[in-house]
């Protein structure tokens, strides 16, 4: 176990599915040949089918405390990258003739596209949007299963990166993982994934998904800071919960669950009594932490509602943006940044 | 096994398979066996193949030559798909390598272990014809020592591989390599990666114990 742990915390009730942070590491961390179908952040749409589809059917992790084999998400349900015809439309001369198409075979499944999907009926239909990194866990799935020990977990800060100097993309980590957050690079033939922006943490800034989120949802810094936003989340009010628990990882990465709106009966009054996001599936996500979760945002709300002066809801507004950041809240734009020899792009 | 001298050999026509510097050689039958899932080093690979056979390559057969610098093994299995890329996450590549005990107790089975390394020449079929010169400590823990030394060309027709992996016998001071003389005894070892099977790392079929190695001596130099 690492000396100190970083983590982050997503709160869901203000996340509004703009995939901002999973363009901010995208350009940052994702651009290198090979990396082209990866998404170290992904948003989803719940209760869709996630990415890769149907991720929670893979195995991986140790439910039962035991090491599960898991299988290998093909690129496919990933959502492989495709190509357009950006050349002929927008420097061929064609764009009055022609418009955008997909080059080659066309794919049948893509994030922010066909896993978009919602539940409930109308006028009490639901969703929520449920962005993942990977998880940084305690117990990491992927690091135990390498036969090489190329996977490690920084003693200092609890970051877990692939080495790909030892890694030789056996891809059992791959299969481990529950999360499905490793990803497979074709050309340097090594796994890669999330390494919780450490060349900026290094340097006091937060993750660019962090920092760059409009929503204000993420949460950053070390688990133990009793001062800071993730230690009165996770550990004072308890309200930050792990993503499939039962995975056993122990995940660095909580959340916040969606409250959802109230219900319309069938008079077309408000109903306050059930909530229109089923408990029951929130549950399957975040397991029975969830209702004490939820039982004490709605009091704390309720709370502040009435005037009274709610911690929690305050740090949850995050009326100052830098205060989310656990300290890591210098502004990149001041450092002078080297490119790495090892990188392009 | 014996490794033949031939003189006439040069380093081009032992290296092709398909060369008929081959032709008509003693080829040596080696079984091989599945490697052990209790012994695999995670604890998701031995539960993966608790139930699950390891080893789809059940023989091999061996010839092997040298011409008094370069010694070459020729491999030839059953290989009923040309895994040569790797098209997609979940595919792999066949793969093939001799192993030498570099020290004298080094188990064949695990690899080494600590102290007592294994050299291995190791071909995957996504690098073409480039070998790895690896040496090993132990399931793992493989090291790459060089990319130039090992010399590997393959073939694959009707469900039939053939391969060849070569390497100068004597390669200096490189510490983890095996060291070859005419004359002088060795062992070997072979293992076969079923890149159809998801066969990679420790899952793979080889040869059980070291066989022994007799390399032929040179001809004592004539009176002329
Ligand atoms: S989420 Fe997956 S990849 Fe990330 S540390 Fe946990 S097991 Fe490893
Ligand atoms: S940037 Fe923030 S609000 Fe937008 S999808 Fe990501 S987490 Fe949600």
């Amino acid at each position: 176990m690492a000396e100190r742990q970083l983590a982050m915390v997503m709160d869901l009730n203000k996340c509004i599915g703009c995939q901002t942070c999973t363009i901010a590491c995208k350009q940052l961390w994702t651009r290198d040949e090979g990396m082209e179908y990866m998404w170290w952040n992904s948003v989803n749409t719940q209760p869709g089918r996630g990415t890769p589809k149907d991720w929670e059917k893979m195995g991986g992790g140790f439910p039962n405390k035991k090491p599960d084999p898991g299988r290998i998400p093909t690129r496919a349900e990933f959502g492989d990258a495709w190509e357009y015809n950006h050349k002929e439309v927008f420097y061929g001369g064609k764009g009055d003739k022609t418009h955008l198409q997909i080059q080659g075979q066309k794919p049948d499944w893509g994030p922010n596209w066909d896993e978009d999907q919602g539940a409930g009926e109308y006028p009490n239909s639901y969703y929520f949007y449920l962005p993942r990194i990977c998880n940084h866990c305690t117990h990491p799935a992927c690091l135990e299963a390498c036969p090489r020990n190329a996977i490690e977990k920084n003693a200092e800060n609890g970051i877990v990166t692939v080495n790909e100097d030892s890694c030789r993309g056996y891809r059992f980590c791959m299969a481990a993982c529950p999360y499905k957050k490793i990803y497979f690079n074709q050309v340097a033939k090594v796994a890669q994934k999330c390494i919780f922006c450490f060349p900026r943490i290094e340097k006091g800034v937060a993750n660019a998904c962090a920092r760059q989120c409009p929503g204000r949802v993420r949460f950053v810094g070390y688990r133990d800071d009793q001062n800071a936003p993730i230690y009165k989340l996770v550990d004072k009010w308890k309200v930050a919960i792990p993503l499939h628990p039962e995975y056993g990882t122990e995940p660095n990465v909580f959340y916040v669950p969606p409250l959802g709106p109230a219900r319309f009966d069938e008079a077309g009054d408000l109903d306050e009594s059930t909530p229109r996001i089923p408990t029951e599936y929130l549950e399957s996500l975040f397991g029975p932490a969830v209702h004490d979760s939820l039982a004490i945002l709605k009091a704390e709300m309720e709370k502040a509602r009435e005037g009274g002066k709610s911690e929690l809801m305050d740090l949850l507004i995050a009326y100052k943006w830098k205060d989310m950041f656990g300290g890591f809240d210098r502004d990149p734009a001041s450092i002078e940044w080297v490119k790495a020899e090892s990188t392009e792009g | 096994m014996r490794v033949q001298y031939d003189p006439k050999a040069d380093s081009a026509s032992l290296l092709d398979p398909g060369s008929k510097i081959w032709n008509g050689r003693k080829r040596e039958v080696l079984e091989l066996m599945g490697a052990p899932a209790g012994l695999q080093p995670s604890g998701a690979i031995r539960a993966a193949y608790a139930d699950q056979k390891i080893g789809a390559v059940t023989s091999v057969s061996v010839s092997a030559l040298h011409d008094g610098e370069v010694i070459a093994f020729r491999l030839e299995w059953q290989d009923p798909s040309d895994d040569a890329s790797i098209g997609d996450n979940d595919s792999f590549p066949d793969a093939a390598a001799l192993a030498f005990p570099v020290h004298e107790q080094a188990p064949m089975i695990l690899m080494g272990a600590p102290g007592m390394p294994v050299n291995a020449w190791y071909w995957r079929a996504d690098d073409g014809e480039k070998g790895r010169h690896v040496t090993a400590e132990g399931l793992g823990t493989s090291r790459l020592l060089d990319e130039s030394l090992v010399k590997v060309r393959g073939q694959w027709k009707a469900g039939r591989r053939a391969l060849v992996i070569s390497r100068s016998m004597q390669v200096g001071d490189v510490p983890g390599a095996a060291q070859f003389a005419p004359g002088e005894p060795s062992r070997f070892g072979v293992a076969i990666w079923e890149g159809s099977h998801g066969e990679r790392a420790g899952i793979k079929a080889f040869s059980g114990n070291w066989k022994d190695l007799t390399i032929d001596a040179l001809p004592e130099k004539g009176g002329n």
